[in-house]
Parts: structure tokens; C-alpha cells; sequence
């Protein structure tokens, strides 16, 4: 090629593209400048060797350059946090960039993180450039109209019942005003107190039960109407005085109460606050029922010291971004990963062995492996003797473990001395970080008891206390039977057949959980399950299981953690960095700062004002459940017989002020019902926001919040999958619009109800903070936190501001779940000390779950909701629904949560879904994603383009409710039954009983905003009948389903609010609901408290309550509309040969890898 | 024309220019079996450098799955279906590159993508060749499968770009071998996005020019890693230069990986660009489908990386990855640990191969408190 023939070519082109686009051309003085160098051509005669003018690379170097930079903390709920950098020019952040400051990260000892940490950050946050600055900032308060007028109107109410007109509570439709700060606090403020009094006192209780609420939750406000304000703060520790401001406003309810009561410091009563853990089913409720304690997990840099990776319904590398790296690294230095799910996950693209397994049969799974493990005789005889309640005896005729009392007579408890403190009924015992282990005290101990065993040496019963775990049992030279009946007799005289928890439970695995019918329940073939056994055998210390929140979802998840923490003792894998158990969903330990009592706990009658000293401790606010108010604000009834444990009762919900969180109204299961129903008897609602997600869109009033690169108070953070603890560190950057930060904001509606009160307690609570001090109240918790205690905030806050965190101040480095049982000879957290694999407590003999189970999934299932999958066993005697009151023939959503009918594998694989009848087929499972940590930054638009196969940045199908849009993953030869394409619009129905909403008949406007609207995507990677749609979008709402219409472009845009769906209609929500199950609402569970080592029975929440079942629908798909462009014919990636099951032969050819030939 | 050498294919190829390489060649070695698709990189690089108008669909890093994805849509299947199979013989490519299927004064051989295939921009998101069964079960290989290509400018050794711009605003930097267009010369012809095999130059409807990844050249003249290594969280990208001047030094990271031990290979070799952006072959996916992407090495180099564990030298160049913002240009392995140094010699990694564990007490006596890892 000529290189002058080149230059002639390009003039050519060039005079012709002038001439046929001259105007445009002429516009770009750029162009025009050069075109004028076209007169004197610059000869280039080898653009590969020598470029002759490159002063233009200047222009990048300018785009590049940037004024200044700080570091702000990026924390959404995903459970990383990220400190990050933002590049500052002319004032507005431009970029931002992972800092690399974790390898410099120190403990209080000067132990130091490696290299290996960096970078920590993800595509959601280097995007928030785009949502600082975006549209949807909530950029000041903002008060729905009618709300204000019923402020304005002075709270005007029915003269029998209290109720407010519905005129009133017109949300999702209602227009909005923007307001300024001093009027969006006086009206919440006048509210809240409207309501309180409203509630309050014997004319209260009457008003709440002519509105029909359960009259047992009505007793439980005990007439403070304050406790019907409830006040939620989402996932707490991700903002630990920012998020838990929520907390100490609900306890400054007290001042309130007692205004309206005058109860004085000792009786008045706070608000309630929401739990959080639990209410994102987070929660692996069985792990406190085998442990004692919340949670057991680990950091997930752990996994390069395992032989063997379980990663277990997790999609470890959509879900944990910045710590995939430590998987992919431990299997290049030569760990296993197996991948269990449902599904070929992304995850599983990383699996070198993976298994397909059917939803919601997990506790199935596991007990398939416990079946293995014992037969094969691959379990750890010495450690499941010495470590486990495997070995104790169980009175055959109670139900109930057998005590040390019962057989000997005069049986004097022992006195415990291993890892323990013991207190006086009603003493305090020392401060949480004083606290050098379990303290329990006498009439706890008393309930407890001591366990027996049969010595095989004596043959005879032998007494074993909770000090005798590991080798402290080895000791003793006692050797426990664990297989066999026994006849024991008691010191009463009488005789009784006892057996093993081993034996009872080997029984059951024999008749019911051999690998031939595990692998009918389960999908996973014999050849898998017994693998797995083996390999896991095989691996003891060097298993580490992995657990997601797939299967957690599921109403069974007690039963899975059972089960799997089943198989991990068995094979000696808890507590080791290498063997351990951990559950993956939620940034939920808010007991690292378990020295937050001086502040959410701050005796708001008593507020110390001296900086220097330690807050005095008055809680005056309960926690509850969200799951009952999104349960219909209802408790568990069935016939007569009310399932809801005394502990746990709620109270009726009448105002609700939430922070940090879409979950509560935007995202919430069975959201359409939610709005529709339930929030519709709310009488107030505040959100605070920094962008305006669906909750808002519900809301009564916005509160708009610092995003976090303006945030002007400190805060802190941790992670429960990394070692880190992160602070905050005020920033910067000017406020971009008339935003608050959260504690403000608290603050300033506790003001305004002491000026409508005339109270100026409320002032002095918050004194510190309106000082500029906040720092005060971080700091107490940090002194007052076992693993915080000797940082100072200062420090901390100017290590982050350049990008560093700390490191948590655990025993271990990095974390490792119950290290110290593991390693240190300590008991668990339970009556025995030992994990305990069998439940006496009634709630769970009536259940049918004394032993684990496997219960079909309540909803997902293709067969029969909620059995309990067994054969006749002596242990299992659940109440029958006739034992209730209730016919058994009796199906429906609501009585299937407390329905135990036993079916053997063979009866339940022969029977059907009741929805089948009316045409529903398809399990429907909302899992989460990449492209969205919750519904947080998926909308943003450079981000959501890239959301699944439908993302087009210039929407050429004006049906497209955003940049991208939501759809349904279907197997190609479901779909193609169905006669669906790819690509086609579907409508996604769940049951018609109570979804979308209840009474949706009536509604046909609520029906057409609720109804789930989207496109079906062929995905090969999901086995038949079973879909997945993605929990991460952002739902339709009043207002984006009629902008949808009315807007020329058909951008699913608000054009009141400006919230953007990503559905046309519906969400993924709309397929699910609220679940109570009655075993996750014991009175008589032991369990370790939330914050600190004191035991306690009954609810805790975030540790023993509710978790609900938000993976759970059973669905029907009905084609709605073609997916070709205007609805014609197929959508173009499928009609172009591109798409599975359409390909092209080219396409065929390069799967089959034909474009290549090797000669030899 | 002229002919070049073109290592990656054991012969010399046609090319319409010569010229001695660059002084260092910048090259990027990305491990398959790391990347998770986060699209972070794809941000990072999004928001710094192509964020204006006219820049919508401009995206000169991307992440796609294969084989149902690509961005554009179909840029490798396209070229693949105008062209015979690429043939190879004992490492040799026997079959024509794209430079040569036509006469000398012809463009290389191309396809302009139409609007529609800068439409969905993750077409193929995680869908896999086969449909899974209920109860699916397998390991090694998978028998169905899919895998994530990240995807920047190739910095090629003989650009398409170059080849094609007929206006001779495409050129490759002599101190690092970065492909740049010129933005001032440019008028936006558009015959390098017709070129370019990656489809890696786009035409932006405002500025009227084509635009490609700099190679973050900014920070490249400061020592410092592209936007898109620096924000990978898979941990997936290692940045540096390749010699060209002599033999390949055992002390270069990128160097030993990629020519000494050949465990990172060129995609599609066989269009005869010398691309710098080399590929560790993902080990869950059959060889055919990825010979035809990265060449005849892919069965030696995916053996090589499941022996990793008794490989310590290189184990240790592949835990540089993602460690430091510097670029490394020398690293050594030492028992426990690699080190790397920058250009200026200076210390800017010092790795573990395993993270550190610490034990504290029970009670830390300095601040009156009991640790524990319950609380």
C-alpha cells in the first residue's frame, strides 16, 4: 500500500463527508480549524513508526488531571463497606477509586493486614458520581399533600373508632410539597404526638379494637400509645449512630409517654423499634437452636486455608464482589469448590464440582449426607461424644431430654466453672466487656439441669454437665453409647425407655433420608450425595460450608442450618479456620459494638452531659418483629390455639419512621399488599432518604439525608465478612442540596414533639450532637465494646480519611466462628454446652421438629406445601390441624404455616400443589445479583444497562420502563410449552388468594400496578419448572405505571416524584408474602442475648423470632405481548440466531469450537 | 507489502507498515478464572474517560459472557463468518490474517457494526450452552458452560486501527506501544471500527471522531496501572510492559506469564494483530471453543494453572495480581511471599501467599477488657 495513495483517499473522504454533513461540520470549529491544515497536508509516512504532532494527548491528560480528593465510606447493605476515593474538580466529585488503604490496616497491637485485601470496591460505587449529583436525590423535605392536611386539619379522626379517613392516606397517588426543615419536624413531631394520645390509655386500647386488631397485640401496648410508634433503622451497624438514631428516638418516646401519661422514668415506655437481621431473613433461625448463639460464620478470606469448599445456595461471586477473589485464589492453590444451587449460577461457572439441586430441599440434602456420614461410618466418633447432645439420652415417654435429676436421687447440680459466670436471679452481673463469658444466672440454671448419658464401660446412666464439652469430656474416661434403647430408672421409682439423640435420629435418617430417596427429593443423584459424604468425611478441619441466602429463604431454613451444622459435627468441622460452618446474607453483628447500649440505651430522663463520663443505661423501648406487620399487622392463630410466643407479641403499627432501608415498604415481601392493606391503617410514615426509592413513594413524609460523600458527622461500621472496623470519616464536600444527616434528623423530630409537648428533655438527649460532639457518643460505645474497647474515634476517623480502616478487635485474626469452642474447650452457648441436635422444647414436639427434618418448602414446592417429610418415628408427635381445631383438608397459604401432616418421601412425591389445579407450575425464586446490592444504586443508568440481556442506553422499545428492565429466567422448553419466545412480555402470577394483594378483585387500578409484568428470558441455566427473577429492582408504582402511559418516551418515570421503576408492572414482590412459622416464635428457646454473653429465653430479635419466606411462590405464566419491537414479532437478538435454543449455524459452529482446525 | 514477525503465530505476516517495535510494549494479563463480570472496571473507565454526550454506548472496557454475549453485539462472530477456520500446525497459523485475504491496497478484513449492535449491552448475561437437568451433576470440564471475557483495546503490535485509517490519525507510541487516535485529526471515517477485529474504536455522533482506549496513558507516564486494573476486585488484571528489546527477562512478570511459561495467551491470534491483552484460559471450559479464541496453547496452559499449588514461581507472579496501583516491572518469589518493584526500583508489593492469622488474649490487660469473637 502507497502511503501518498492513503493520504488521496482520505482528502476524498473527507471533502465528500464535508459536503454531504457541511452544516454539522461547520459547527465544530474543531473540524473546521482542521480542515484548514487540509490545505498544507501533514505527510505521515508511517503512522507505526513516528507520529509527528502529538500535542492533542494533552486533552486527556486534562480530562485526567482533578483539583483534590477525599475519602468517603460506601456502605450499603452488602456486608463489605468500602472506603473509597473521590476525585474532586471544579468542586464536583468526577470519579472515584478504591483507596488501597486495607493492606495498611492495623489492630490496636500494630498486627497489620496483607496486600492481598485490595482493591475493595464495585462498579455500584464507583457509579454513585452519577446519584450524588443524580435526579432522584431526595434533595429537601418533601410532605405528601393530604398528609399535611390532615396535620393542618389537626388530626381529625373517626368519633368511635379513631380511624383516619382514607382521604387522608391517599399514598403512591397523592401529589407532594417540599417544605422547609422547621415545618417537616413540627408536623412528624405533632403527629407522633397526635397519635401517641390518640392510643394511649384505656380509650386507646377500645379505639385499637374497634379497628379489629388482635386484641393480644392491643394488651401488649399496655395503654402507652407510644408503642404503637415504631421506628426502624435499616441494618443498623451499617451506621452505628447514624442508622441507630432510630433506636435512641424510639427510646426519647418515653419523655412522650410520660407526658401523656405521667408514668415518670421507671414506667413510661418507649417506642418499638424493628428488628433487622431477622426482618431481611438474614437470620439462619437454627443456628441459636443447635449453637445458642445468633449466627455462627467467618471471614471469607478463610477459605484458602480449606482442603474443601462447600459454597452452598450462595452466589458467592455475584453477591460477595470484593471478596470472590480469596475463592478463585484458594482454588488456584488448590481448594475444592463444589457449587450446590439450584441452578448454574455464575458461581457455579467457578465450581469444580456442582450439583443442581431442587429449591427449598435443603435440610433433605444435608440430612442425605448425615445419613452417608453415619452408615458408612465416616463420622468423628470422639468429637461428636465429647461435643454434641448426640450422646444424651431422651425420655421416650416426655419427648423431653433426660436430666441428672430425674434418675438420681438428691442430685445436687454441679457447679459450673467452665467459661462461665454465675449470678443471683435479678442481679446484673458485670458490664458487657467485663464479660469473660456466658453469664447465666441461678434460676436459668436451675431450668437447665444436667443431662445423663449411658456408659457403655458401666452400663449404666451417667450424669454429664455442661463444663464436660471436648476435652474436658475426654477426661472424665466415660464412654457414652450412642447407639441403643435404654431402660432407665428414675429416682421416683419408675421405669422409662430412654435412647440416644444419635440413635433416635439414626433411626429417623435410615427410614427416611438414605441417598435412593434424597436424591427423589432433592434432584441430587445418589452418586452426588454419597460424594459429598465423602468427601466431607474425609475433610475433617478442612471443610468450610459455605451457606447462602438461598436456602435460607425458604420456610424451612431452621431445618437447614440444623441439618447442615448436623453434618459439620459429625465430621469435626465447626470452629477451625479451616472446618467451620458459616451463614452469608445480611451485614447484620451489631453485637461488635455491643457497647451500643450507652447509646440507643441512654435513659432519656437522666441524659449524662458530661462528655467524660459513661452514659446511665434505661431502655425504655421494646423490639418487635416487622414480620407481623407484614403478615397483615397480625400474629400466628390457628383454630383457636394462638402460635405466636408471649414474648414476641407486636403491637399494632400506627406510625412508622424508617432510615437506611427500602425494605420496609419499597422492596418488602408481598409489597402490593403491603401498600395496599396494611400500610393503609398506618397513620403516619416517614422515610429517611438520599435518593428517592419506592419506600418514598408510600411515604408521608421525606426526609432528605447526606448521601454518604457529604456526611458531616462521623460514624462507624463493621463487616461480618471481613475483619475490618470502618469509620466514616466526616467529609469535604459541601452538602449539594438542603440535606440532613439521619441523627439530625432524629433529633429534630423528638425536638418538635417536646415543643408541642413543652418538654425540653428532649433538647438535653441529643445534646452532644447539636454540639458538634457527636464524637462523644461514638466514642462511649467504643469504650463500652469487647471488641472496640481502647480505639479512640479520632484516631480512627484520620486513618479513614485516608482511606484505612481498622481491624476489629476479635480474638482472631481473621474472625473465625466459635474459635474458642473450637480451639479452647468452651462450651457452646446451650443447656448442654454441646450443639444440640435435638429441640425438647414443646413448641417443637408440637411442630414435629424435636428432631430435624425435612418439611417440603411452603410454597415452592411441586407437591404437597409444608409436610414434614418422615416416616412414623416414636419422637415425632406434632399437634395435627385437628388437634387445633382445623380441618386437615385445609390447604390454604394461611394454614399451612402451622399445619404438620407427615408424609412418608413416597406419599409426598405423589401428591400435588393445590395450585396446580388452576394452571400454576413453576417454582418462582427472587434471588439477589451483581448489579444491585439490595435495590441500592440499580438505577443508576450506566450501571443498569448492563443489567441482564435487555439493558439498551437508548431504549429503541419505548415498552422499556428504564434503561433496562426486569425479566424472568425460564427454561427454554418450559417456555416453549408455554408458547412464550424469548424475550416476550409475560404476566406472572402467583396465588391468586392473597396475591398481588388481597381483595385485588376490587382494584382493578391496584390490580393493573400490582400485576407482574415482564420479559420471559430463555435461561438454560435454570432446570425445568423452576424460574428466577432478580430481588435487586427497583417495583412499579401508581405513579410509574400512568407515567408509562402519559409520557411520549414510556419511561416508567414518576412524573410527581421522579422515582423510576425498572418494571412495567408489578415486581418481583409481587409473587410473595409475609410467613410465620411457628418454631422461630418460641417462649422456651435459650438462646445468648443480642449484645453481650448474658442468656436469654424466648424472643431476641435478630436472634430468636421470625424470618419469614420471601424466596417462596409457586406461579403461573401467561404470554401478555410479543417481544419484537412494538410488539410484533420476536425481539431481535432471538429472530437474529443469537439467543439459546435460536442460534444461527455460524453460532452452532463456534460453540462447537468449528472455527478452528489443528493439523498435525 | 511490508511483512512483519508476529510471534504469536510462528510467522511473519503481510502488514501495510513496518517499523521496529516500541521501546516496551504495554500488555495486561487477565485470569479468566477470576473475573466475576462485576463490570466494575467497566465503570471505572466509564465514568473517567467517556462520560460525555455522543458517548452513550462507548464503552472501551466491557465484560461479556461467552459464547451468547458480546458488545458490540456478534464482533467476533461476524469477522469469524466471513472468513475460513483458522488452521494451525504445530503452533504455526497456516491460514490467512486479516491483512492478508485481500490485495495490498484492500483494508483489513471487517465488519462496521450496525446501531442495533450497540444495543443490549450485556446480551448472553451467565446463559450457558446447555440446558441443565434437574439433579445436574458434573465436575472438570463442564458439560455445559459459560465464562466471562473482560475486554479493552488490544494495543495491538500491528494495529487494524492503524492499518485501515486512511487519514493516518491512528498510531502507536514508541515509549510504551499505547494505540491513540488522534482526536484532532480524526474526521470520524469510521474504517478503523470497520478494522478493528475487538471492535474497540467507536464513533461518537457528537464529536464526529473515533474514539479507543488510551491505555490510561495519563497514568501510565506516572507508573501507575490503568483504571480499569486498579478498580478489578476479581483481582483478575496485571499490568506491565512486555520487552521487546532482547530476550524476555524471567524477572518481568508479565514477561515470564506470557512468553516464558505461555500461561497466558493472545485472544483470536489468528487475525494477525498481535493483540497485548493475553487471556489465562478458563480451566471449566472444553479446548475447542477456546482454541478458537486463544490459539493453539489453551490445553498446556490450562494444565499448567491446575498445578498452580506446586508451581511457586508462578503462583507467585499470579498473587501480584490486583496488589499495588504501581505497575510492577520486576518481582521476585521468596518462601512465604512475592515481591515487586516498580520502575524505580522502588518496593510496591510484598504478598503473602497466605493471609496472616493473629491469636489474641483472652483478656487484653492494656484496656481492662475480655475480647472475644462471639460478642
Amino acid at each position: 500500500m502507497s502511503n501518498s495513495q492513503s493520504s488521496n483517499i482520505s482528502r476524498r473522504q473527507f471533502l465528500f463527508q464535508t459536503a454531504a454533513t457541511g452544516a454539522s461540520v461547520a459547527l465544530i470549529s474543531q473540524q473546521t480549524v482542521s480542515a484548514m491544515q487540509l490545505l498544507s497536508p501533514v505527510d505521515i509516512a508511517n503512522p507505526l513508526s513516528q507520529y509527528p504532532n502529538r500535542d492533542w494527548e494533552k486533552t486527556y491528560r486534562d480530562l485526567y488531571h482533578y483539583d483534590s480528593s477525599f475519602t468517603f465510606l460506601c456502605a450499603p447493605n452488602d456486608t463489605h463497606n468500602c472506603l473509597l476515593r473521590g476525585f474532586v474538580k471544579n468542586g464536583v466529585v468526577t470519579r472515584i477509586a478504591p483507596t488501597y488503604g486495607y493492606q495498611k490496616a492495623t489492630d490496636l497491637d500494630g498486627n497489620q493486614a496483607g496486600q492481598r485485601w485490595d482493591p475493595r470496591c464495585c462498579q455500584k460505587g464507583l457509579a454513585l458520581v452519577r446519584r450524588f449529583y443524580g435526579d432522584r436525590r431526595c434533595k429537601r423535605p418533601m410532605v405528601r399533600k393530604g398528609f399535611m392536611e390532615w396535620v393542618k386539619s389537626d388530626f381529625p379522626r373517626d368519633e368511635n373508632t379513631g380511624a383516619v379517613d382514607q382521604k387522608y392516606l391517599q399514598r403512591g397517588r397523592d401529589s407532594w410539597v417540599a417544605v422547609s426543615w422547621d415545618d417537616a419536624f413540627e408536623f412528624a413531631g405533632k403527629a407522633l404526638t397526635n397519635i401517641a394520645q390518640t392510643y394511649s390509655g384505656e380509650a386507646g386500647k377500645q379505639r385499637l379494637l374497634a379497628q379489629g386488631y388482635d386484641p393480644l397485640m392491643v394488651d401488649a401496648t399496655k395503654g402507652a400509645g407510644t408503642q404503637t410508634l415504631k421506628f426502624r433503622g435499616g441494618m443498623p451497624p451499617l451506621g452505628m449512630t447514624r442508622v441507630f438514631a432510630q433506636y435512641r428516638e424510639a427510646n426519647a418516646m418515653a419523655l412522650l409517654d410520660d407526658k401523656i401519661r405521667g408514668k415518670g422514668e421507671k414506667e413510661s415506655l418507649g417506642g418499638r423499634g424493628f428488628d433487622n437481621y431477622s426482618w431481611h431473613t438474614d437470620l439462619p433461625p437454627g443456628h441459636p437452636m443447635v449453637t445458642g448463639q445468633q449466627t455462627n460464620d467467618f471471614d471469607l478470606c478463610n477459605v484458602e486455608h480449606a482442603n474443601l469448599l462447600l459454597v452452598w445456595g450462595m452466589n458467592w461471586i455475584t453477591t460477595k464482589m470484593p471478596d470472590s477473589h480469596w475463592m478463585t485464589e484458594a482454588r488456584m492453590k488448590g481448594t475444592k469448590v463444589v457449587v450446590i444451587a439450584v441452578e448454574y449460577s455464575a458461581t457455579s461457572s467457578k465450581a469444580d464440582e456442582a450439583i443442581i439441586v431442587r429449591p427449598g430441599t435443603t435440610p433433605a440434602l444435608a440430612l442425605g449426607i448425615a445419613q452417608v456420614l453415619i452408615s458408612e461410618k465416616l463420622f468423628d466418633d470422639a468429637y461428636v461424644k465429647a461435643n454434641t447432645d448426640l450422646p444424651l439420652l431422651v425420655r421416650m415417654d416426655t419427648g423431653e431430654m433426660l436430666r441428672a435429676s430425674d434418675v438420681f436421687t438428691d442430685y445436687k447440680l454441679a457447679t459450673l466453672k467452665n467459661s462461665i459466670v454465675m449470678i443471683k436471679a435479678g442481679e446484673k452481673g458485670p458490664p458487657i466487656h467485663k464479660q469473660p463469658a456466658l453469664v447465666l444466672n441461678e434460676k436459668q440454671r436451675e431450668d437447665w439441669g444436667d443431662f445423663v448419658i449411658w456408659d457403655a464401660n458401666k452400663k449404666q446412666p451417667v450424669a454429664i454437665n455442661r463444663d464436660q464439652v471436648s476435652k474436658h469430656f475426654a477426661q472424665l474416661g466415660v464412654n457414652p453409647e450412642l447407639n441403643g434403647e435404654f431402660q432407665v430408672t428414675l429416682a421416683s421409682g419408675e421405669t422409662i425407655t430412654c435412647r440416644t439423640v444419635f440413635d433416635a435420629t439414626k433411626e429417623l435418617l435410615d427410614s427416611t433420608y438414605t441417598p435412593d430417596k434424597v436424591a427423589k427429593l432433592t434432584w441430587a443423584p445418589e452418586a452426588a450425595i454419597q460424594g459429598l459424604a465423602r468427601q466431607i468425611g474425609a475433610n475433617p478441619e478442612k471443610t468450610l460450608f459455605t451457606v447462602g441466602m438461598g436456602p435460607n429463604q425458604f420456610f424451612n431454613n431452621d431445618l437447614k442450618d440444623r441439618a447442615i451444622f448436623l453434618v459439620a459435627a459429625l465430621t469435626r468441622n465447626l470452629g477451625k479456620i479451616s472446618g467451620n460452618v458459616g451463614s452469608y446474607a445480611g451485614n447484620y453483628r451489631a453485637s461488635f459494638f455491643n457497647g451500643l447500649p450507652q447509646y440507643i440505651g441512654e435513659d432519656p430522663f437522666n441524659p449524662e452531659l458530661d462528655p467524660n463520663k459513661p452514659a446511665k443505661l434505661n431502655k425504655r423501648w421494646k423490639a418487635e418483629s416487622v414480620h407481623y406487620f407484614n403478615h397483615g399487622d397480625t400474629i400466628l392463630r390457628m383454630g383457636k390455639t394462638v402460635l405466636t410466643g408471649k414474648t414476641h407479641i407486636p403491637t399494632p403499627t400506627k406510625a412508622v419512621h424508617v432510615s437506611n432501608s427500602n425494605s420496609l415498604i419499597g422492596n418488602v415481601k408481598g409489597h402490593y399488599d403491603f401498600v395496599i392493606n396494611v400500610l393503609s391503617r398506618v397513620e403516619f410514615v416517614a422515610q429517611n432518604e438520599w435518593w428517592w426509592t419506592a419506600s418514598c413513594e408510600y411515604a408521608d413524609i421525606v426526609f432528605a439525608v447526606d448521601s454518604w460523600a457529604e456526611l458531616k458527622y462521623p460514624d462507624m461500621s463493621i463487616s461480618v465478612t471481613n475483619p475490618f472496623l470502618y469509620v466514616f470519616p466526616a467529609t469535604p464536600l459541601k452538602r449539594i442540596h438542603d440535606t440532613r444527616s439521619d441523627n439530625e434528623v432524629a433529633a429534630g423530630i423528638c425536638k418538635a414533639i417536646g415543643q408541642a409537648t413543652g418538654d425540653d428533655r428532649h433538647e438535653a438527649y441529643w445534646h452532644f450532637m447539636d454540639n458538634g460532639q457527636m464524637r462523644t457518643y461514638i466514642q462511649r460505645v467504643l469504650d463500652h465494646s469487647n471488641v472496640m474497647r481502647g480505639y479512640k474515634i479520632e484516631d480512627l476517623e484520620k486513618k479513614a480519611a485516608e482511606g484505612i480502616p481498622a481491624i476489629i478487635q476479635t480474638r482472631t485474626y481473621p474472625k473465625i466462628g466459635a474459635w474458642e469452642q473450637g480451639n479452647e474447650d468452651k462450651p457452646w452457648y446451650t443447656k448442654s454446652g454441646r450443639l444440640e441436635f435435638y429441640r425438647e422444647e414443646p413448641e417443637f414436639r408440637d411442630s414435629g421438629e424435636n428432631m430435624v427434618i425435612h418439611r417440603e418448602p411452603i410454597d415452592s414446592t411441586f407437591f404437597e406445601p409444608n409436610v414434614i417429610v418422615a416416616t412414623t418415628h416414636p419422637l415425632l408427635k406434632p399437634k395435627s390441624p385437628e388437634d387445633y381445631g382445623v380441618s386437615s383438608s385445609d390447604i390454604s397459604g394461611d394454614t399451612r404455616q402451622a399445619r404438620h401432616v407427615i408424609k412418608t418421601v413416597e406419599e409426598v412425591l405423589a401428591s400435588v400443589h393445590p395450585l396446580n389445579e388452576i394452571g400454576h407450575g413453576f417454582i418462582f425464586h427472587t434471588p439477589k445479583y451483581r448489579h444491585g446490592a439490595h435495590t441500592t444504586a440499580v438505577d443508576t443508568d450506566i450501571v443498569a444497562a448492563w443489567f441482564g440481556p435487555f439493558g439498551d442506553m437508548l431504549r429503541r422499545d419505548k415498552r422499556m420502563p428504564f434503561v433496562t428492565e426486569a425479566y424472568i429466567d425460564i427454561n427454554p422448553m418450559d417456555a416453549k410449552a408455554l408458547g412464550v419466545e424469548d424475550g416476550d412480555y409475560v404476566y406472572v402470577d402467583a396465588d391468586p388468594h392473597d396475591r398481588p394483594f388481597r381483595k385485588w378483585q376490587n382494584n382493578p387500578e391496584g390490580y393493573e400496578v400490582a400485576r407482574l409484568l415482564v420479559r420471559a428470558r430463555y435461561y438454560p441455566g435454570t432446570p425445568r419448572g423452576v424460574t428466577r427473577m432478580w430481588h435487586n429492582m427497583y417495583s412499579a408504582s401508581f405513579g410509574t405505571v400512568k407515567a408509562q402511559k402519559t409520557n411520549s418516551t414510556g419511561l416508567a418515570k414518576s412524573a410527581e416524584t421522579g422515582y423510576q421503576s425498572i418494571f412495567r408492572g408489578g415486581s418481583h414482590q409481587s409473587c410473595t408474602r409475609g410467613w410465620l412459622k411457628p418454631t422461630w416464635m418460641t417462649d422456651s428457646l435459650y438462646v445468648k442475648g443480642l449484645l453481650g454473653q448474658k442468656m436469654a429465653q424466648g424472643f431476641v430479635p435478630d436472634v430468636h423470632c421470625p424470618t419469614g419466606a420471601p424466596r417462596e411462590a409457586y406461579v403461573k405464566i401467561t404470554k401478555a405481548e410479543a417481544g419484537g419491537l412494538g410488539g410484533e414479532g420476536l425481539w431481535a437478538p432471538a429472530a437474529k440466531g443469537l439467543r439459546p435454543t435460536y442460534e444461527r449455524d455460524s453460532l452452532k459452529q463456534f460453540i462447537a469450537g468449528q472455527f478452528i482446525s489443528m493439523l498435525s | 507489502m511490508p511483512t512483519r514477525t508476529n510471534w504469536q503465530l510462528g510467522r511473519d505476516i503481510e502488514y501495510p507498515y513496518d517499523a521496529p517495535p516500541p521501546q516496551k510494549q504495554v500488555a495486561y494479563i487477565f485470569d479468566i478464572n477470576k473475573c466475576i463480570e462485576c463490570q466494575t472496571c467497566t465503570i471505572a473507565c466509564k465514568t473517567c474517560w467517556t462520560s460525555a454526550k455522543g458517548e452513550e454506548t462507548i464503552f472501551w472496557n466491557n465484560v461479556e459472557t461467552k459464547p451468547y454475549g458480546g458488545y458490540p453485539t456478534t464482533w467476533d462472530l461476524k469477522l469469524l463468518e466471513q472468513r475460513e477456520p483458522a488452521q494451525w500446525q504445530n503452533g504455526v497459523l497456516k491460514t490467512k490474517t486479516i491483512f492478508e485475504d485481500h490485495g495490498p491496497l484492500d483494508s483489513p478484513t471487517g465488519h462496521h457494526p450496525t446501531p442495533d449492535d450497540y444495543s443490549a449491552l450485556n446480551l448472553g448475561e451467565d446463559d450457558i450452552t446447555g440446558t441443565v437437568e434437574q439433579g445436574g451433576h458434573f465436575s472438570g470440564v463442564h458439560p455445559m458452560w459459560m465464562f466471562y471475557l473482560a475486554r479493552i483495546c488490544n494495543h495491538c503490535d500491528n494495529p487494524a486501527c492503524v492499518a485501515a485509517c486512511p487519514r493516518k490519525a491512528v498510531y502507536k507510541r514508541d515509549e510504551d506501544g499505547i494505540v491513540l487516535i488522534d482526536q484532532e485529526r480524526c474526521r470520524g471515517y469510521q474504517e478503523c471500527v470497520k478494522a478493528c477485529p475487538y471492535k474497540k474504536t467507536f464513533f461518537n455522533m457528537i464529536s464526529r471522531t473515533s474514539e479507543k482506549c488510551i491505555g490510561c496513558y495519563p497514568r501510565v507516564e506516572q507508573g501507575e496501572v490503568a483504571l480499569c486494573v486498579e478498580s478489578c476486585i476479581g483481582k483478575i488484571r496485571l499490568h506491565g510492559f512486555l520487552s521487546t528489546q532482547g530476550e524476555p527477562q524471567a524477572d518481568n512478570p508479565l514477561d515470564y506469564i506470557v512468553k516464558i511459561r505461555q500461561l497466558a495467551l493472545p485472544l483470536y491470534p489468528q487475525f494477525g494483530t498481535g493483540p497485548n491483552v493475553y487471556y489465562i484460559p478458563p480451566v471449566h471450559v472444553p479446548d475447542g471453543f477456546l482454541g478458537q479464541l486463544f490459539g493453539p496453547n489453551v490445553e498446556k496452559a490450562k494444565a499448567m494453572y491446575s498445578t498452580l499449588k506446586n508451581d511457586k514461581e508462578l503462583l507467585g507472579a499470579l498473587l501480584l495480581f490486583g496488589a499495588t496501583t504501581r505497575i510492577v516491572t520486576k518481582f521476585k518469589v521468596n518462601e512465604n511471599e512475592v515481591i515487586g518493584w516498580d520502575v524505580k526500583g522502588e518496593e510496591v508489593a510484598r504478598v503473602p501467599f497466605t493471609e496472616h492469622t493473629y491469636i489474641r488474649d483472652h483478656y487484653d490487660k492494656r484496656f481492662d477488657v475480655y475480647r472475644h469473637n462471639t460478642t
